[in-house]
């Protein structure tokens, strides 16, 4: 700034040979005063480069009253949180004489700061001298401070989204671990139901008892065999009946020990909802257990496993054929209980044919949209 | 075989070493526990074991699996969360999934025997997940 009056008084004289270089009916220096944009005119021939003319706009601009303005460097502008970076580009651009634009923070007089889109521009003699600075300003303090208030609500939302984020992170490994570690007691549960009831029948003398927790054991399995399959799977709300029906079958005519029996498949993966395993793996257990107790485990023979989709429906199908042994009333009772209670759980349909010494027996159900 | 369980779940040692002996083999010790398994092993220097992942001393089955395999005893991982198990097995000949079922268990017996005597003539069992370098 230069506050010195004799070079004031240099600019104030240089302002005036200019407007007097016009004529007051000069239609630029008319649309110049009368602008609403901030424009001033600085004198690069005198001392620090001063203000020698500046318009109504810009002392509206920066609160300064226009003889206030006349004489000074326009650094005075400049304040504590002015970008450096931005004023040693202008310093810039007037050493070497070129145009510059430079969004840069302005302050007025009553401490105030602004955002001015910063526009200086040499203005040359006929022989290329410079010999004026024309230089624009506009206010874009709203622009900047809306920019400002949409970084930092995108930065409270991108914090929020973090915290969010890593809270579920948390959650779903907690819940993760509680799954395994209930899936881990789970089987382990089975596996010792399991442990204590061939543990009794080992110790039984009693043919019956032996026979009964077997018959027990059986069942138990076929339930220790769906929760192992359920979480050996990726997607642990399906099963998949064919899979779990094959290892059935494979498991039991592998420990039957058995050269003459002839097990043929026919299988396509078959997945349902979780709710619906149990009941149709017990439909399964019990089909080939039925197959089993007429015969197969007596005097071998064929059996055959079907689990396929079929219009719509879901067909699982045992067929076989054995010589044929008289089967226990009870066992062959309790047999059928199970099998009509799960169907109906399930809403299953059976339909049993024989033929000599085939049995073929179809279990068909609707598999709804959702259960696809 | 002499046959070392290594099973922190008692009733569960109990049983699998009633279905290994009706196979024909005998149980040489059962260790519920890492530490307990490995003086086992030095100890008695049984020919094959059945190794359970999760043990009174902690998720530790997968070392005494290494500590088999460094030995060259042969071994299954008798467990209910396979996805413990490297990727190379440690060393294990393959893994028995709990809850097995009896069937289940007794099919893997007899092919681990044929496998460890030599080729087996019979496919493996499902309830069987052999190790990849054994995948016939």
């Amino acid at each position: 700034m230069s506050n010195d009056p004799t070079s004031r008084q240099g600019a104030i004289d240089a302002g005036d040979r200019l407007l007097a270089a016009h004529e007051f009916d000069d239609p630029f220096a008319a649309a110049f005063k009368a602008t609403r944009m901030p424009m001033l005119i600085t004198d690069p021939r005198q001392e620090d480069n001063p203000i020698i003319f500046c318009n109504s706009a810009f002392s509206r601009l920066t609160g300064y009253g226009i003889h206030e303005l006349i004489g000074r460097n326009c650094r005075f502008l400049q304040g504590p949180e002015t970008d450096r970076a931005s004023i040693a580009k202008i310093r810039e651009a007037i050493a070497v004489e070129e145009d510059v634009s430079v969004d840069i923070l302005n302050y007025r007089k009553d401490g105030s700061s602004f955002w001015n889109a910063l526009f200086i521009s040499p203005v040359r003699d006929k022989s290329g001298e410079v010999i004026y600075f024309f230089a624009s300003q506009l206010d874009f303090t709203t622009v900047k401070s809306r920019e400002a208030e949409l970084a930092r609500a995108r930065h409270f939302a991108e914090e929020a989204v973090a915290e969010r984020t890593k809270e579920l992170t948390d959650a779903l490994r907690a819940q993760t671990l509680l799954v395994h570690e209930v899936d881990h007691r789970v089987k382990n549960n089975l596996l010792t139901i399991a442990s204590i009831t061939k543990l009794h029948a080992r110790m039984s003398n009693n043919d019956t008892v032996r026979k009964t927790l077997r018959s027990v054991l059986n069942r138990v399995e076929a339930l220790s065999t769906v929760q192992r399959k359920m979480f050996t799977a990726d997607d642990v709300t399906r099963f998949d009946v064919a899979d779990f029906a094959n290892e059935l079958v494979a498991d039991l005519v592998g420990s039957l020990k058995r050269s003459d029996i002839r097990f043929t498949a026919d299988l396509h993966p078959v997945h349902v909802p979780a709710e619906k395993a149990s009941p149709l793996a017990l439909i399964v257990n019990e089909l080939v257990g039925d197959a089993v107790r007429r015969g197969l485990a007596d005097g071998g023979g064929e059996i055959h496993l079907e689990v396929r989709r079929l219009n719509g429906h879901f067909l699982i199908r045992v067929a076989d054929t054995v010589s044929p042994v008289p089967v226990d009333p009870e066992d062959h009772a309790f047999g059928q209980v199970m099998l009509d209670t799960c169907a109906r759980q399930v809403g299953a349909q059976i339909e049993r044919s024989v033929e000599g010494h085939r049995t073929d027996v179809r279990v068909t159900l609707m598999v709804g949209e959702k259960a696809e | 075989m002499r046959i070392l369980i290594v099973e922190d779940e008692a009733l569960l040692a109990l049983e699998l070493e009633f279905e290994i002996e009706a196979a024909g083999h005998e149980v040489v010790a059962q260790a519920p526990s890492y530490t307990a398994a490995i003086d086992v092993i030095d100890r008695d220097e049984p020919e094959f074991a059945f190794v359970d992942i999760h043990l009174l001393d902690g998720p530790r089955g997968v070392d005494v699996g290494y500590y088999l395999s460094q030995r060259q005893i042969p071994y299954v991982f008798v467990s209910g969360n396979v996805r413990r198990i490297p990727e190379d097995f440690a060393g294990a000949l393959g893994a028995i999934e709990k809850p097995y079922t009896m069937n289940g268990l007794q099919n893997a017996l007899s092919y681990i025997d044929d496998l460890i005597k030599g080729a087996p003539t019979t496919a493996p069992p499902p309830s069987l997940v052999l190790a990849p370098d054994k995948r016939p």
